[in-house]
């Protein structure tokens, strides 16, 4: 862990918290302003030098708020960018794939693609999409004439899962945390919601719900930090987004339904999060991409192979 | 908001070593005998193999040498257990007296309890079971009515514990009783070892719906035990019991209960198998994955000094589902007739009927979500 992570945290929290509710334009300069763009710089090369912990534990935290900004996309692609060496202008997103939507496409300059297996840094023309959220998720069209292939390993839709994996994490807790301030204080039959068993038990569930996703996060930070993107956390970031998706569709339905009908409405702000959860289960791979590529790896290392493999991926 | 605050799980610097000297004795010393045991193994009970378990040294790790222990750390044995678990090793004997009594025998017990017992449980060969629930105490512990009352001669035990586990292999019992006449509720209640093969203890195994008999009704009719079979103190058994829980709650078992049907599904399926039992593979392994990462959080925790009951709550309820529902996902993909003799059919089928009990045992799902609520402030 990065000695400054408290610091980084507590920083994040703040600004975050602030810019709740302000659209790309207000608030991508505030971010920008504060720096976190060199998040996984090294400091040798000026930057920040945290590790992929920090990302997550940033991103959470930009999950919790409802961040509408390309805010890890950019982390990742600047540290893409100075490990490859090549400078960096402007806001460089990153596509999952060639033909998905890119996240706030139509605001970067430069856009991570791959092709072939291989990263480019690569322009292109947006055709506005959104998100359920109302978030840009454009269609590109590459300019693949002026691309810069990349001296980098890893695979984009992977990357995304990571930062959906830990956005849905901060999205869980802050679900939870508006549904007990609620059942608190909403009062019904003489007592406050949360008094009745019913609604006990469903605030546990939404509650181990974020529990999961939460250590998914970690684990797959953790998977990063130890061996970097590419086959050494492929299992991790699949397992962890897989599991993430499930924890969704759990996980939103309680917090719909604890509330009840206030939590369906416009100015109550459950909807920041559960309509950005939505979407996210859709991005960085579905249920089918992930669950196919660990099935088939599990099949590849045999029953009594997967557990060897997992241990000894967390034993060093 | 962060219910489950996660803690590194920093691997011990010699957990290759340990995992691949455990994998070397399993291979030469768990039995080969029907697969259906290695479903649920922790309650598989094999005295022969808790013997040569405790012989190597793996019963009785965090324990004082001078006690028969071995003085490894926490996380040590945590990698120990989730080795056995995964291979499906029969560690039922020993499983509750290494788990739970010996450890409460070290923070509660006094010397002559300790000398009398541990040795023998570290061997592997001294066997406890839980006296907690009984006819008219289940979920609702704090009504429990077996008594203890003092004599000259010692404490004379009359009532009846339900549902204990292994009672009928056990040496001892670890039970929770009413030493204080017209006490109420939580008050009043201390624990006592009780050895089963006193005069007035009568041990009566219930059979469960599968055929097996695990669990037992113990009666006590007018059984005279030593005073020095009080453990801890007299009246504060509420609260020892209690941080007892968290002992049974918080391990790797309330996850990889079913993990022999996963093993076995992956040998039994190729690169060539249909698609939806690989995604139902893939949604295994992503979800025992996931779990393991929230098991290792615990364990770090428990090994830091903290005591995760909310935590180890939210493990047990989240593996009981788990292991719960693995067997009823991979009977809707498999083409497997339970009537089959394979493998894979005849786990599937054993799971299919044992799974129910997962989510009662060492508190139900209602408790332990109540835990859950509790630690989230709401009751």
């Amino acid at each position: 862990m990065s000695e400054n992570r408290k610091a980084l945290c507590e920083m994040a929290d703040g600004l975050f918290a602030d810019l709740r509710g302000a659209d790309f334009a207000a608030a991508w300069p505030k971010l920008e302003e504060a720096g976190f763009g060199s998040l996984l710089v090294p400091e040798a090369d000026g930057g920040f030098g945290g590790d992929w912990g920090d990302l997550a534990a940033i991103m959470r935290l930009a999950g919790m708020h409802a961040l509408a900004a390309p805010l890890g996309e950019h982390i990742i692609t600047t540290h893409v960018l100075s490990a490859c060496g090549v400078e960096a202008s402007g806001l460089v997103t990153i596509a999952p794939s060639q033909g998905a939507p890119v996240p706030w496409g139509r605001h970067a300059d430069q856009i991570i693609c791959a092709r072939e297996g291989e990263l480019h840094l690569v322009s292109g023309s947006a055709e506005h999409g959104e998100s359920p959220v109302g978030e840009p998720r454009d269609s590109i069209t590459y300019d693949w004439n002026a691309a810069k292939p990349l001296a980098y390993s890893a695979d984009p839709i992977a990357l995304i899962a990571f930062l959906r994996v830990c956005q849905t994490a901060g999205a869980l807790d802050g679900a939870l945390k508006l549904a007990i301030d609620y059942c608190s204080q909403r009062v019904q039959f003489g007592k406050p919601l949360s008094k009745f068993q019913a609604v006990q038990q469903s605030i546990a569930l939404l509650a181990v719900e974020a529990a999961a996703v939460n250590c998914a996060a970690q684990g797959a930070a953790d998977a990063l930090d130890r061996g970097g993107p590419g086959h050494a956390s492929e299992l991790e970031i699949a397992a962890a987004k897989l599991r993430a998706n499930i924890a969704i569709k759990t996980g939103s339905a309680l917090a719909h339904q604890v509330h009840g009908a206030i939590g369906f409405t416009r100015d109550y702000p459950l909807h920041e999060l559960t309509r950005r959860m939505m979407g996210w289960r859709s991005e960085g791979g579905n249920d089918t991409y992930w669950s196919q590529i660990i099935g088939m790896q599990a099949i590849g290392w045999g029953g009594a192979g997967l557990w060897h493999n997992l241990t000894q991926r967390t034993d060093s | 908001m962060q219910t489950f605050a996660v803690h590194p799980f920093k691997a011990p610097k010699n957990a290759a070593e340990i995992r691949s000297e455990l994998r070397a004795f399993l291979a030469a010393n768990q039995p080969n005998d029907d697969p259906v045991r290695r479903a649920n193994c922790w309650t598989t009970f094999d005295p022969q193999f808790s013997k040569a378990l405790g012989k190597a040294g793996y019963v009785g790790m965090l324990w004082p040498k001078e006690y028969g222990g071995h003085e490894r750390s926490p996380l040590e044995r945590y990698i120990v257990l989730e080795e056995l678990l995964a291979a499906g090793a029969p560690v039922g004997a020993h499983w509750i007296a290494d788990r739970q009594t010996g450890p409460l025998l070290l923070r509660y017990g006094t010397q002559e309890q300790r000398e009398k017992y541990l040795p023998g449980m570290a061997a592997g060969e001294t066997y406890a079971c839980i006296g907690l629930s009984e006819p008219n105490s289940g979920s609702d512990l704090a009504s429990v009515r077996t008594s203890a009352r003092r004599t000259d001669d010692g404490w004379l035990i009359n009532g009846q514990k339900v549902w204990t586990t292994g009672a009928h292999i056990s040496h001892a019992m670890l039970a929770l009783v009413r030493s204080e006449e017209g006490s109420e509720r939580q008050q009043g209640l201390s624990q006592f070892l009780i050895d089963l093969d006193t005069p007035g203890v009568t041990v009566r195994p219930i059979m469960d719906m599968f055929g097996g008999q695990d669990f037992n009704e113990v009666f006590f009719e007018d059984v005279l035990i030593p005073h020095g079979a009080l453990v801890g103190v007299q009246g504060e058994g509420w609260k020892q019991a209690t941080a007892e829980l968290a002992l049974e709650r918080s391990g790797p078992e309330r996850y990889l209960s079913s993990h022999a049907l996963l093993a076995e599904l992956i040998d039994a399926s190729g690169p060539d198998s249909p698609p939806e039992i690989v995604a139902t593979i893939g949604r295994l392994v992503a979800e025992m994955w996931t779990l393991r990462q929230m098991s290792m959080s615990v364990a770090a925790k428990l090994a830091s000094g903290e005591d995760p009951v909310v935590e180890a709550a939210v493990v047990k309820d989240l593996g009981n589902s788990f292991e719960q529902e693995m067997p009823l996902l991979v009977q809707a993909v498999v083409d497997a007739d339970l009537a089959d003799n394979t493998t894979l059919a005849r786990l599937l089928s054993s799971l299919l009927q044992n799974s129910p009990s997962f989510s009662l045992r060492g508190g139900t799902r209602e408790i332990i979500r109540g835990i859950i609520a509790r630690g989230l402030g709401l009751r």
